[in-house]
């Protein structure tokens, strides 16, 4: 299954390193009737500083894919079924503490010599250290995954006193290894109690020397995602604020750390279009400085396209196509993802007929052994209800799963000759 | 019958009764077996039936004292008896009383107490509420708003009040629970009606030709079952719950047969060590609550679809 | 509508549901056989007996007698109480406090167990712990309180000894002042420990026994609550920056279940107070609740009736604090969604 995708072992490998690669990814869920195979052997790589887009309709397993990378998935009743993520994290650069310096060519970050893990087995502990450290996640709808009942200088604030406790007591000008409460307060591990013990004196002053620092640490997190006024932002809360600015606030959350890789689930999916013009700039942007990785989850197409290097498009849980986005767009391999990039009336379009795919997305229960899109696809033979095909490569980078690209096992292969209107 | 477009569109398809009792008796199977999915609620149905058998069959698991068999019976020569004595499996009360005996016949007694409070109320309520909301205008506001003063007083209190001016009986309590409660249900009723009114299909039946009643009894009365049958089983064991507050608190008569008149009377012998004649009826309260609480939920759930995935 | 309206109407509609409350009250004094029969006896002649009616306004038409009724209660004559020998008002108060002092303690324990079984529970949906909570929270519903009391009477008093009846040891009550008539606060001001270990001692099973039920019921809604926000975005989003579950739970998902908690509070307090009668005849505790048996058995209607005034008054108004509240939190929850 493995020759046919991209590995760094394979033809190109060697040219690229990849923050994470995903191999034969399997989440299944148990649901009354039976057991949904979600995501059912998904393998792509996410290359060092590069935009992949994951793309398909709803159900078609991206959103499971993107949280396995933070294992936020509902154990049960999900079940991680098989298959590793590998992920190589990195770490503030040390010439420039984060900053930005040319050994690390601006983005602040440097390799360790940390091995790479396998994000689905390790610890709880090894994941939590991980999650809005080096991975981070952005949400679809910023009005749902932002707490209403805190402030947004509350909530940004936590990360940084997740992951930079030791930067923010040098900051605030207070030993690293300090005790008492206003330790646990800087590593967020309250303590019943803590409340009363942190207005006492000294706690009292050295807790307001580490809010300053962590509020300045706030600020300027805000502050790069161009929201206007960040410190009166702090006092906010999330119902006060519009669709973009809190997609804003999410995604200075995000980077706060300077992940390897960010997430995006669907940022833009609840935004009005010209909120997303803007969001989509803010991430390009930011990800351009620092040279972040991201996989970019949607089902918008033409978004995908003008943002994303790479696209994987996904269908009934499995990877049918993959390679760089604008390979894919102008020479669609893969009956679905023409019939995809059809769908999309484009400006100028006669009118007429909106050219939707037949058929609906198959059940995912115990799916049989045969091409998860026959019954959908308009070129398919009697190979395809018969036999799975894999991922092929059909070109530099660009991987199809389809038999029209290489034989079946038997039968007869499928043709575009037979294309109709 | 013959000429109103009613009719006619009846003959023209199924008919319309017939279809619709196939599927409200498809919909009770669908929901009686939801109903028994549920282990608490199997539970509580067991013990309703356990008490149900007590009650009816009362006379024949302790032979009823004379002349009534609602008054305890007293036998000086047994008095304070524990329990497992020979005779008097649960003990005896200070005159002589079994506490079996007072168990027993005191289930037939909450269970009159239960179904005339119920269903006085139910009646009541679902008269005053639908008229409320039939009738809509200044008749609905004035409705509602004694509804709302009713509840403005806390039940047991209210209770306690009406009970007190008319003087300590069995039947005052029933009175007194029947005046309070009947408010739930009027909101009900009138609720289900409003909602109603304002949904389309009612408005098809009107352009139809149906007269204001049949739209009531065959649209709405059906539809508000759900909401009144999950409140008349709640009640069912709220209201042995304040019946047996108001005997203990003494509104009732001293010496029956009546579970919280039992606790109350069996108080006097705790300092000595004798607990038997408050704790065993008090159980069976406390069982009587559960069991309707159990079931009550239960049918709240397995009527409502969105509660599915719990 | 908005806040300020919501607030507006319910304070209207205020005053219109305590006239009502009073109507009903009123027809209750008159429901019940002659309301001056205390005043009266066999060996007065009539014309003595004409002269207390009189005097008491009974000669008049009914709505009269309502509003020299209401009259009275404004210039704060409730009446006589025949139980305690003393007109109602002078004796309310000293009542009230004790009364109010269990129930406070008894909400302080709903809360508290409530929201931490309510949590417990929700984080850890249908597992064993939420299965027992789920036990708890019905028998909570349905158990008889007065016979709890009993129940726990008959254990920690009866049989270990190691739980005392009444609200306090005499002669220890009598050692200090009582400006504010609760005991607990007396003896701190007193400045006697021994005060108030007596008074807390005293608290603590009955406050326990009144607590019970309303602590299921908080916890029954902490508890769906809570599975409900655990199901929501920012609680992944929370666990996506690395927070460590505990926090996850405690700040993020438990603060916002306790938004829809809050509705409960009223039902809560209603259960609480009607809780109290019998609670205090078990325990032999010298609040309104105790007065309020005796005076149902021995027929002292003023009692009775300025406690239903009190009472449903004292309900109505939390009930509208309640529901501002509310709709103050929601507002800010709804608005974000």
């Amino acid at each position: 299954m493995f020759d046919d995708i991209q590995t760094p072992q394979s033809q190109e490998g060697t040219k690229f390193s990849s923050v994470a690669s995903v191999r034969d990814l399997k989440v299944h869920f148990k649901a009354k009737r039976g057991i949904v195979h979600a995501v059912d052997g998904v393998s792509f790589e996410i290359r060092d500083g590069e935009t992949l887009g994951l793309v398909g309709e709803t159900g078609c397993g991206k959103s499971v894919t993107g949280r396995s990378f933070l294992r936020l998935l509902p154990v049960p009743p999900g079940i991680l079924a098989g298959g590793s993520v590998q992920f190589k994290p990195q770490a503030a650069c040390g010439g420039c503490n984060g900053e930005g310096c040319d050994s690390c060519a601006g983005t602040g970050r440097a390799a360790t010599g940390e091995q790479q893990v396998d994000l689905l087995k390790i610890s709880d502990e090894q994941m939590r250290r991980i999650r809005g450290d080096r991975i981070a996640m952005i949400f679809q709808d910023p009005g749902k995954a932002l707490n209403p009942t805190m402030t947004i200088g509350a909530q940004v604030s936590e990360v940084f006193l997740q992951h930079r406790s030791k930067d923010l007591l040098k900051k605030a000008g207070l030993p690293a290894d300090i005790g008492g409460s206003v330790g646990r307060f800087a590593h967020q591990e309250p303590r019943f109690g803590d409340g009363i013990l942190l207005r006492v004196p000294p706690n009292r002053e050295n807790r307001k020397r580490v809010q300053k620092a962590l509020d300045v640490m706030v600020a300027s997190s805000l502050a790069d995602t161009q929201v206007p006024n960040p410190v009166k932002l702090m006092d906010r809360f999330p119902h006060e604020l519009s669709g973009g600015m809190r997609q804003r606030v999410m995604i200075a959350q995000a980077l706060a750390c300077n992940p390897d890789l960010l997430i995006a689930d669907e940022p833009t999916t609840a935004l009005d279009v010209t909120v997303e013009a803007r969001i989509l700039d803010l991430i390009r942007d930011l990800q351009q400085r620092r040279k972040t990785s991201v996989l970019y989850i949607s089902h918008d197409l033409s978004l995908v396209r003008r943002i994303c290097d790479r696209v994987a498009v996904m269908y009934a849980g499995r990877i049918v196509e993959i390679g760089p986005s604008e390979e894919v767009f102008r020479n669609p391999r893969h009956p679905y993802t023409r019939g995809l990039i059809a769908a999309v009336p484009a400006a100028g379009t006669p009118r007429g007929q909106l050219a939707a795919i037949r058929g609906s997305v198959p059940e995912l229960i115990d799916p049989p052994a045969a091409c998860r899109f026959s019954g959908r696809c308009l070129y398919e033979t009697s190979a395809c209800r018969k036999h799975d095909p894999v991922l092929y490569n059909v070109s530099e980078g660009h991987s199809v799963a389809c038999f029209i690209d290489h034989a079946a096992p038997s039968g007869d292969q499928p043709k575009y000759e037979k294309e109709t209107t | 019958m013959s000429n109103r477009p009613q009719a006619q569109a009846e003959s023209a398809g199924l008919n319309k009764t017939e279809s619709a009792f196939r599927v409200r008796f498809g919909r009770i199977l669908g929901l009686f077996r939801r109903l028994v999915s549920n282990p608490t609620t199997v539970l509580g149905l067991v013990i309703i039936g356990l008490m149900l058998g007590m009650a009816i069959f009362a006379p024949w698991i302790t032979k009823p004292n004379v002349p009534d068999p609602y008054q305890m019976p007293r036998d000086w020569g047994a008095v304070r008896m524990p329990p497992g004595t020979p005779g008097h499996w649960l003990g005896t009360t200070n005159e002589g009383g079994d506490v079996l005996y007072g168990i027993v016949w005191g289930s037939r007694t909450s269970l009159q107490l239960s179904l005339i409070v119920v269903g006085s109320t139910m009646v009541i309520g679902t008269i005053v509420g639908s008229i409320a909301g039939l009738l809509g205008g200044w008749v609905d506001e004035l409705l509602m708003r004694i509804v709302d003063v009713f509840l403005s007083i806390p039940e047991l209190i209210f209770a306690l009040a009406i009970a007190a001016v008319l003087g300590p009986s069995f039947a005052n309590i029933i009175f007194a629970l029947s005046v309070v409660l009947w408010v739930k249900y009027a909101r009900i009723m009138r609720a289900q009606v409003m909602q109603i009114k304002a949904n389309d299909y009612v408005d098809a039946a009107r352009v139809i030709g149906d007269s204001k009643l049949n739209i009531y009894l065959r649209d709405i009365l059906p539809n508000a079952v759900t909401p009144v049958t999950v409140q008349a089983t709640l009640d069912m064991g709220n209201v042995v719950l304040i019946g047996a507050t108001l005997s203990f608190i003494g509104l009732s008569e001293a010496g029956i047969a009546e579970w919280g008149v039992l606790v109350s009377e069996g108080q006097a012998g705790i300092a000595s060590g004798r607990w038997w004649a408050s704790t065993f009826p008090g159980v069976l309260i406390f069982l009587w609550a559960m069991a309707f609480n159990l079931v009550g939920d239960g049918l709240r759930d397995a009527l409502d679809p969105r509660t599915e995935g719990r | 509508m908005n806040l300020r309206d919501y607030i507006l109407r319910r304070l209207v509609v205020l005053p219109i549901l305590i006239i009502g409350v009073s109507i009903v009250v009123f027809t209750l004094t008159r429901v019940g056989g002659s309301p001056i029969g205390i005043y009266l006896s066999h060996e007065m002649s009539p014309s003595e007996v004409a002269e207390i009616k009189a005097r008491f306004n009974m000669d008049k038409p009914v709505w009269t007698q309502y509003l020299y009724w209401i009259r009275g209660i404004f210039q704060g004559d409730f009446g006589w109480s025949g139980v305690a020998a003393a007109p109602v008002s002078d004796v309310f108060p000293i009542k009230l406090a004790a009364t109010m002092e269990l129930a406070f303690c008894a909400g302080l324990v709903a809360l508290f167990l409530g929201i931490t079984l309510g949590t417990y529970a929700g984080a850890r949906r249908n597992r064993l712990p939420d299965h027992i909570t789920r036990i708890i929270a019905v028998s909570g519903a349905s158990m008889p309180q007065f016979w709890f009391g009993i129940i726990l009477l008959i254990i920690f008093w009866a049989n270990l000894g190691i739980a005392p009846i009444g609200r306090s040891d005499a002669t220890i009550f009598a050692s200090i002042g009582h400006p504010t008539g609760l005991y607990t606060i007396d003896s701190i001001i007193a400045g006697s420990p021994k005060a108030l270990w007596d008074a807390i001692w005293h608290l603590i099973l009955p406050a326990l026994t009144l607590g019970f039920g309303a602590t299921a019921i908080i916890a029954r809604m902490m508890r769906s609550a809570l599975v409900e926000e655990l199901q929501q975005d920012y609680v992944d989003a929370a666990r996506a920056k690395g927070l460590a579950e505990r926090i996850v739970i405690k700040r993020h998902a438990r603060r916002n279940a306790l938004v829809p908690t809050v509705t409960v509070i009223g039902l809560t307090f209603g259960f609480l107070l009607q809780g109290t009668i019998t609670i205090e005849i078990i325990y032999r505790w010298p609040g309104l609740g105790r007065w309020m048996a005796d005076s149902v058995l021995r027929g002292d209607q003023a009692t009775l009736m300025t406690y239903v005034l009190f009472t449903s008054i004292l309900f109505l108004m939390v009930n509208l604090i309640v529901d501002v509240v509310y709709a103050n939190l929601d507002r800010r929850v709804t608005l974000g969604k």
